[in-house]
């Protein structure tokens, strides 16, 4: 059995930089001056998304945006059949959230049970005004009705294929690949 | 992070040191929601969790209910009177019963010791030890170890010494099969007639000189002692054990200043601790009960979310 | 009538010979390689007979728990284990401390007419350890053996007087040795293991303080005394120095002080059927048992039969009975276990299940297969597996730590007085 993988670069780093950029900028022409918004990380990686993106909101119009970050592990649906259990990381939502527009933050949609758990875990703590939906990349497969409000990327992919976002903040660099296994 | 083997949490003479880990790193995650709003999680949403306990325990009982309900677990309480163990509807009886429940996790307390891996063979339901016998008290043991790495940040070479009635008590067994695996020094201490037979062989240092020990303790775990025990010729009296192995003011100044005094609570003032020390020192036993809330959480989150074997 | 058994091995504790049997009325009345003609004939198939097995040490839970067994279970558990002669203790409900209840035990285990079983009085009224029992009226009644079985006599003087008195009767007293201070409250061997787990510890002190007593107290009065079911190392030192001065102290030992020890309890996770009194000891009690029997230190193997119900067993370990059924394990488990390393040779098992219990319950013409002697007999076969397992045991009850375990040894026939009590074929 060979583990041949096909390696395919989807976004570079400039890219990642550009899209965010360009998100950004859509969520603060989006929001009107009488919203508030707060980005919430999805953890781990949509974490790094959210903060990257605070930064350019705070460069691009000087506005602090509150931050929170989510993890979803004890929200799943599939607790009882995964195998080696995820390690529970750190939630924190520091604000108040009604009244507030909430943009959940993530790397990747595929099925949406993933945003499914935190819409679940962000309503235990709260009631938001409106709750959207951030992604870098949407590859699509989706199993339950759920849909980005903001997107970077939409890659169509196979189910043999796997999305990798690499971020600096954990991974060597900035880049999104597909890998797809050869056998 | 491996995937957790256990079904059943019985004793943590049975836990690697990696288990330890994972249960102690788990616990600092659900400390967190007890902070929240909401203070409940689906992870267990709909397991039936049941409280079978033979031994009058409310502390641990609740402790263990509030957790399994933040987990949005359902839990039933059984108790039953100690005399109930040998008259009446038999253990066995009581757990086959309970399994019309189809429980998914039955935590057990009893007064006598190593008996429940015996009775895991009578129930699908994983079984949790709040403590049976002498024997051990795995969640209590797992607090504790949580509250010394919160405050002194490793376990790793810690000096710990246990006082007092040794023999009878599962707390300390628990703790050292625990701080044993992190590679700690553990000294017991107490009344030799309170040290249990060749219990060196364990691993631990023994000693009866609680005023030479605490000088160079790290963390200072002192016990209780039942004041029955005084009647069944351990020791002579109580005012003796008092002289001898009291946490007083005068003893506590020759420990280091950083040391910690913990206690499983509750504590029996001028007994196992001088009443003059209760400001200083009931703070962090308080900050134990706490912990142990998050610590019982993890646990039944690994038992609880475990792969079924069909 | 007469009953020919062919092709078979004798076991003697002194000899084996292979040679044909022949039996009347109940005795042997001649061994040789050619006998002539007989009326019933039994071909044993080159398999080795033993003189039939002798227990010093039943529990028949009769009068008082016939619910664990009774004496036909007890009887036909007995006859399974090739046992063709039983003494039973008096530790029953009510005790067998007054004459009537030792004759209503013979009279009984003669009606069921399968083996003999002999009544052990009680030394105390009620096992009280106070007051002497009517030892002339007791053995009048068919008593072999004296005992309180189950506990000690603690009253030093008291048990003096037994010993004096019992002289005169050459009744023998059995000693359970357990000093029941030092014993309180304790379920298993005091050791790493008890202090491991928290669980109150026996000390095998509390056997040899008073094995050393007895034999202090036998020495010096000239008395005639047994030592029940030896269990550790410091007692056989004891017995041994004992001997060597020439105290008449004869002791047994069960099956599972040379089959298990608290290694064992421990990986087992402490299952009530694994609890015993004298508990389990450790590594060196064990192979000092072995050693014991093999040198003669240890007389006999007794079976310490004692039933137990399945809801007691179920207790937790700490709060369960002490006691394992042994009768139909104990040949299996010598064989299994000591013939198979070699400890002891097939004429030491004749020696140790039947030869010596005879000579020391006085039992005249038993023990023995030669001519002139009662016919109890036992075929068996010394290759045959066997699994141990509930619905193969003809007790009522099934506390056995060897539930489950495979066993080298079975007994293929038991013979009482010439008639086939037991045979596994048509079981």
């Amino acid at each position: 059995m060979s583990n041949k993988k096909e390696i395919k670069k989807i976004l570079s780093k400039d890219d990642i930089k550009r899209t965010l950029y360009r998100l950004a900028h859509q969520i603060v022409e989006k929001s009107s001056s009488s919203e508030e918004i707060a980005l919430v990380g999805i953890q781990t990686r949509g974490v790094y998304l959210a903060r990257r993106i605070q930064s350019i909101i705070k460069e691009i119009e000087g506005k602090d945006v509150p931050l929170g970050v989510l993890d979803i592990t004890l929200y799943r649906d599939d607790l009882t059949v995964l195998g080696p259990k995820p390690i529970v990381k750190e939630t924190k939502l520091a604000f108040d959230l009604s009244d507030k527009v909430v943009i959940l933050v993530d790397d990747v949609l595929y099925t949406g049970r993933t945003v499914r758990a935190a819409l679940n875990e962000i309503m235990d703590f709260g009631r938001p005004k409106r709750v959207e939906f951030l992604v870098l990349v949407d590859r699509g497969f989706r199993e339950l009705p759920i849909r980005a409000d903001y997107v970077g990327k939409n890659i169509p992919t196979s189910r043999q294929e796997v999305v990798e976002v690499n971020l600096e903040e954990s991974d060597c660099n900035d880049e999104v690949v597909v890998i797809k296994n050869m056998d | 992070m491996e995937e957790w083997q256990k079904k059943h949490i019985l004793g943590i003479k049975d836990f690697s040191r990696q288990e330890i880990e994972t249960v102690l790193s788990l616990a600092d995650s659900f400390k967190e929601i007890s902070e929240r709003e909401v203070k409940k999680v689906p992870a267990l949403r709909g397991k039936t969790i049941v409280n079978l306990f033979f031994e009058y325990s409310t502390r641990t009982r609740t402790s263990f209910e509030l957790a399994a309900k933040r987990l949005s677990a359902d839990v039933v309480n059984f108790s039953f009177s100690t005399s109930s163990l040998t008259k009446g509807e038999t253990i066995v009886d009581t757990i086959k019963n309970l399994e019309a429940y189809h429980p998914d996790i039955m935590i057990m307390r009893i007064g006598v010791g190593a008996c429940l891996k015996s009775f895991s063979q009578y129930t699908q339901a994983s079984l949790i030890n709040a403590g049976d016998g002498n024997n051990e008290h795995p969640t209590q043991a797992l607090l504790d170890m949580f509250t010394v790495k919160e405050i002194k940040g490793t376990l790793e070479n810690l000096n710990v010494l246990i006082v007092g009635d040794i023999a009878h008590s599962r707390v300390a067994r628990s703790n050292i099969f625990g701080f044993q695996k992190f590679s700690s020094n553990i000294t017991v201490c107490g009344p030799t007639s309170l040290i249990p037979y060749e219990f060196e062989k364990i691993g631990v240092k023994v000693s009866n000189d609680f005023d030479k020990e605490i000088e160079s303790a790290d963390i200072i775990m002192m016990l209780r002692i039942q004041k029955e025990r005084q009647g069944a010729t351990f020791f002579p009296t109580l005012r003796e054990y008092v002289d001898r192995f009291s946490l007083t003011p005068q003893r506590l100044k020759k420990a280091k200043k950083d040391s910690l005094v913990m206690h499983p609570g509750p504590v029996n003032w001028d007994v196992e601790i001088s009443s003059s020390l209760k400001e200083k020192v009931h703070p962090l036993i308080l900050k134990q009960a706490e912990n142990g809330l998050a610590i019982r959480m993890a646990a039944l989150y690994l038992v609880g979310t475990k792969k079924r074997e069909i | 009538m007469k009953l020919l058994i062919k092709n078979s091995i004798l076991v003697n504790a002194n000899e084996t010979i292979k040679a044909n049997l022949l039996i009347e009325n109940g005795k042997i009345i001649s061994i040789g390689k050619d006998i002539k003609e007989a009326d019933k004939e039994i071909d044993a198939k080159g398999k080795h007979i033993f003189p039939g097995f002798i227990d010093l040490h039943t529990h028949l839970r009769t009068p008082g728990r016939e619910g664990e067994e009774d004496i036909l279970s007890g009887s036909t558990a007995a006859a399974k284990g090739g046992f063709t002669t039983i003494l039973c203790t008096p530790n029953t409900e009510p005790a067998i401390d007054n004459e009537g209840l030792a004759k209503w035990i013979r009279e009984e285990s003669q009606s069921v007419g399968l083996i003999d079983i002999y009544p052990i009085g009680a030394i105390t009224m009620n096992r009280e350890g106070k007051k002497l029992t009517e030892f002339g009226a007791l053995k009048k009644a068919g008593c072999l053996a004296l005992s309180d079985d189950g506990v000690s006599v603690e009253d030093t003087l008291v048990l003096r007087r037994a010993y004096e008195y019992a002289k005169m009767f050459d009744l023998l007293v059995i000693s359970h040795c357990e000093d029941s201070q030092l014993s309180h409250g304790g379920s298993m061997r005091e050791s790493f293991i008890s202090s491991k787990y928290g669980i109150a510890g026996i000390p095998d002190i509390a056997e040899s303080l008073i094995v050393a007593r007895n034999i202090e107290l036998a020495k010096y009065l000239g008395a005639r005394i047994h030592l029940a079911h030896i269990s550790s190392a410091k007692s056989i030192e004891i017995i041994k120095r004992a001997k060597k001065e020439g105290v008449k102290v004869t002791a047994e030992t069960c099956p599972h002080y040379f089959t298990l020890t608290i290694d064992d309890l421990e990986r087992e996770g402490f299952p009530g059927n694994y609890k015993v009194n004298p508990p389990l000891g450790d590594k060196k009690d064990l192979i000092a048992i072995k050693k014991a029997l093999a040198d003669g230190t240890i007389d006999c193997i007794a079976t310490d039969h004692a039933p137990h119900s399945l809801a007691e067993k179920e207790l937790p370990f700490e709060l369960a009975p002490f006691g394992f059924i042994g009768l139909e394990m104990a040949f299996s488990l010598t064989n299994s276990y000591l013939v198979k390393d070699k400890t002891l040779s097939l004429e030491d098992v004749a020696n140790k299940l039947s030869t010596q219990p005879a000579a020391i319950a006085r039992l005249d013409k038993r023990g023995k297969i030669a001519q002139g002697y009662i016919a109890d007999l036992v075929i068996t076969d010394l290759t045959r597996k066997w699994k141990v397992e509930g619905k193969n045991l003809a007790s009522k009850s099934m506390n056995t730590p060897f539930l489950g375990h495979e066993l080298e040894g079975t007994i293929e026939q038991t013979i009482k007085k010439g008639k086939v009590i037991y045979s596994r074929l048509k079981d």
